[in-house]
């Protein structure tokens, strides 16, 4: 048998590191593109502003007389524009209870006046 | 005169190895300024914190007692009869604008109608208030809202949600803002 020139076989095998290299490069900048959208996305999804609003609103007014009509207010708009279930019972004393709820984030709070 | 010619093969090879790593060096350095989703909705975030502080500034009373007495500007237009478009126009199309005044061309626009429960048939009324620029619907908009309670007897408010003998009503103040 004649002998085996095998010099191809470096440059070859040279040849698949090389591509295996530019194969794993490319994955890094394809993942790069979606870097932070979940972060973001999360960020801008929880209702951080809509919470403090209607705690506000509801605190504002736990002095209204006929709760009623308002409270209604507060829980219809909530629901239809914000697709929020909002509920509140102001007491007496002024405290509230303070529930929300948008089907992502849960928030309860029972506020007591200073 | 016969010359060994293993060396040209080596240099060939070694400016493809170089040229192989520029070329990763630079797809590195320039991934760091891809635009990528991501950095879409951080506009959109602060375009909506700019839209939400501007609606609180215009919603905050001069006086801000707790359950103050003192009407808010938002309040006041609201309450008007008819609707002062342009108090609320000069108000907070200047407030969102502050940083962009000096180049018409990075205006951010804004389109804001109040909600309120008609109280004969528990129906959701939307009434607008002020417009910047009409809303085609082509633009990319985020929304920012501010509930504010107004007077029950106002006459835009008896004649959009209904007329009731309870002294306030809640509205939610709703602006969809976008940047051309």
């Amino acid at each position: 048998m004649a002998r085996l020139n095998d010099g191809a076989q470096w440059i070859i095998l040279m040849g698949f590191l090389v591509s295996f290299s530019f194969f794993f490069l490319a994955i890094v900048i394809n993942q790069s593109t979606v870097v932070g959208q979940t972060t973001a996305e999360s960020v801008i999804e929880f209702p951080k502003n809509d919470i403090r609003d209607v705690r506000d609103i509801i605190i504002r007014n736990t002095t209204v007389s006929n709760q009623t009509v308002i409270s209604t207010d507060i829980k219809t708009i909530s629901m239809s524009r914000k697709n929020a279930i909002v509920d509140y019972s102001a007491y007496l004393n002024n405290s509230a209870d303070i529930h929300y709820n948008n089907g992502v984030t849960i928030y309860d709070e029972v506020w007591i006046p200073r | 005169m016969v010359i060994g010619e293993d060396g040209q093969l080596y240099t060939i090879e070694g400016f493809a190895a170089a040229l192989i790593m520029i070329l990763t060096a630079y797809l590195v350095v320039n991934a760091t300024s891809v635009y990528t989703a991501g950095d879409t909705h951080i506009s959109d975030m602060q375009l909506e914190v700019l839209g939400s502080d501007a609606l609180k500034m215009i919603g905050t009373p001069v006086n801000t007692t707790m359950n103050s007495v003192d009407r808010s500007p938002l309040t006041e237009i609201i309450e008007s009869n008819p609707i002062d478009s342009d108090k609320f126009n000069v108000t907070f199309f200047n407030l969102i604008n502050t940083k962009s005044l000096l180049d018409p061309n990075r205006f951010i626009q804004y389109s804001a109608t109040y909600t309120c429960r008609n109280i004969n048939d528990n129906s959701i009324n939307s009434v607008p208030i002020a417009y910047s620029r009409n809303v085609s619907g082509g633009e990319h908009t985020v929304r920012a809202t501010k509930w504010v309670v107004v007077s029950a007897s106002a006459p835009t408010i008896n004649s959009n949600c209904g007329t009731t003998a309870a002294p306030k009503r809640a509205v939610l103040v709703e602006v969809l803002l976008w940047q051309d």
